[in-house]
């Protein structure tokens, strides 16, 4: 099983809105951090045109990383591919695949907030097939980039998972997919794969949020503040406030979502940890990217929760 | 007078690690690279100077070029540079793409109406959406230099009131004119130009002169040249024997 660990977005929240020089300061050392630990990759988020900064260019910051690293590996996890043109995608990736000796891998995905889809002039109901139409055209451009770029496709739903299985890629499954959410988007992929006559992939990925520990009281209070704030935030863009619906309504509608979204959360100390991933490994995800930054968390304990899955990533 | 190298292919890591580490043992101000701000953020890893990227504009939405440059900027503290490069046949659109980028990259909560380009798009079937967006993060400095490459002189009257500077290839009997943008006239050259030769063209005014070298060696050769000369006049040349 090789671990990864993200998702990084760079954000300053309202509870630590740190200046964003200091956050991609910050980026470069904890990659620094997860490359002495041991970890496989470390992983990058986007997202367009909102107030903590989030980041909106994966492949800037990822060449950053590349940078500063030597065998650490860099992903997005994921990038709105319907948003971007995928000649300027690939040229790109090819460019840091080349420079950063392959350690880049790009996870695509529909996107789905409608400001970012409209900010760049596109409708957010033709992102199917704008996906459909750029997913082929990426895939062979980083197919003959030297070295080749993996792609994995990010998925939350049985369609995505088969417009995947028809190209032969991985799957980037979403993190708040349950294990038999997963068996089932699993067996749609490959029956879609094999009607299109594609080889099995070596293997998938999995993102999960997970935070290691080693005195649960102290972290949860810290971390649950954050994860609700990260979850507001997915909850706002996926859902918005419907017309007329008025705040509190509103915020409890949310409030039921993180509740859902919170039960998928790996918690605990590391032993704990490693058997409920091996659980997913044994699911057909050998690549399982571990969201352990949450926003923007206090240094010391992201920095406690990256050592802890580092002895595991070893 | 600022000397920068390059723009340096991108080949592989070690070559393009080791110019610019040359580079910077040589004195210049800057490593060019023929690529984007991606590429640029990587090299910046490289050496403390500070970095450019030769993009193309008007081939893809400029929101996604000043995201790039923002970001990049961030993740090197502020070291970088960009040369547009116009890359689409029809003079308007590149137009449009430079105001939309010199806007996004400014902070300010655009809204765009051209014939090429309206930001956001404020689209029907998008629902409600804002009618206004900003570009954030914002990049470290208050204002990324920017320059045009502009062999022909065409895009002066559309880069001056933007704040862009001016850049041209290197020819003999090139004369930088007046002054127009607060940045030096920016000249690409090969590693053969003589600092006299360069001097005389920017007469009265600052130059930038981005050099290109292949090797470290031709990088040290170049920059033991004409660092001395182009930033003090009346330069010992026994300095360097």
């Amino acid at each position: 099983m090789r671990l990864g660990i993200g998702i990084f977005g760079m954000q300053s929240v309202p509870q630590r809105p740190d200046h964003h020089v200091k956050l991609y300061r910050d980026l470069l050392e904890d990659a620094e951090l997860a490359e002495s630990l041991g970890f496989d990759s470390i992983w990058l988020s986007e997202h367009h045109f909102w107030f903590d900064g989030y980041c909106p260019s994966d492949l800037a910051a990822a060449g950053a990383i590349l940078g500063r690293t030597s065998k650490l590996g860099v992903g997005t996890a994921v990038m709105l591919l319907p948003m971007h043109p995928a000649a300027r995608v690939g040229a790109d990736a090819a460019t840091l695949s080349r420079l950063g000796e392959g350690r880049l891998s790009l996870g695509v995905a529909l996107g789905y907030r409608e400001p970012e889809f409209d900010g760049f002039g596109l409708r957010r109901k033709d992102r199917g097939k704008l996906m459909d139409a750029l997913l082929p055209e990426l895939a062979a451009l980083c197919a003959v980039a030297r070295p080749a770029v993996p792609i994995y496709v990010g998925v939350a739903t049985a369609v995505a998972a088969q417009r995947a299985g028809r190209l032969g890629l991985p799957l980037f499954a979403d993190s708040t997919m349950n294990p038999d959410e997963l068996r089932e988007m699993l067996a749609a992929y490959d029956a879609a794969r094999e009607a299109a006559g594609m080889p099995a992939p070596a293997t998938h990925a999995l993102q999960r949020d997970v935070f290691v520990t080693d005195d649960p009281d102290r972290d949860w209070a810290m971390l649950f503040p954050e994860l609700r704030y990260m979850r507001r935030q997915y909850g706002a863009w996926s859902f918005p406030q419907a017309v007329g619906e008025d705040v509190a309504g509103y915020r409890e509608r949310l409030e039921a979502d993180i509740e859902a979204k919170l039960k998928n959360l790996i918690f605990g100390p590391a032993l704990e940890v490693e058997g409920r991933l091996h659980e997913f490994e044994a699911l057909g995800f050998g690549l399982i990217v571990c969201r352990s930054q949450f926003g923007n968390l206090p240094r010391p304990a992201l920095h406690r929760a990256m050592e802890g899955l580092g002895r595991l990533a070893r | 007078m600022r000397l920068g190298l390059g723009p340096v292919a991108l080949t592989s890591a070690a070559q393009v690690r080791a110019l610019a580490e040359a580079a910077t043992a040589s004195s210049f101000d800057c490593v060019w690279v023929d690529g984007t701000p991606a590429a640029a953020a990587m090299v910046a890893q490289w050496t403390p100077v500070r970095v450019g990227a030769v993009v193309d504009v008007g081939l893809h939405h400029p929101l996604h070029l000043a995201e790039d440059i923002a970001v990049a900027d961030l993740t090197c503290a502020g070291r970088l540079e960009v040369l547009l490069r116009p890359a689409h046949d029809d003079p308007g659109v590149v137009k449009e793409h430079m105001h939309v980028l010199t806007a996004a990259l400014s902070g300010a909560h655009i809204q765009w109406e051209g014939l090429h380009l309206r930001v956001p798009g404020r689209l029907a079937d998008n629902g409600p959406v804002p009618q206004r967006l900003a570009l954030n993060p914002r990049p470290a400095q208050p204002a990324v230099p920017i320059w045009v490459l502009d062999d022909q002189s065409e895009w002066a009257g559309v880069a001056d009131p933007l704040g862009f500077g001016m850049a041209s290839r290197w020819h003999h009997g090139l004369t930088f004119g007046a002054a127009r943008s607060r940045l030096p006239r920016a000249v690409l050259c090969p590693n053969t130009v003589e600092a006299g030769e360069l001097i005389e063209a920017a007469g009265d005014q600052a130059g930038y002169f981005i050099v290109e070298a292949g090797t470290p060696v031709e990088v040290r050769t170049a920059g033991r040249r004409l660092a001395g000369p182009l930033r003090m006049p009346g330069f010992p040349g026994w300095v360097n024997e």
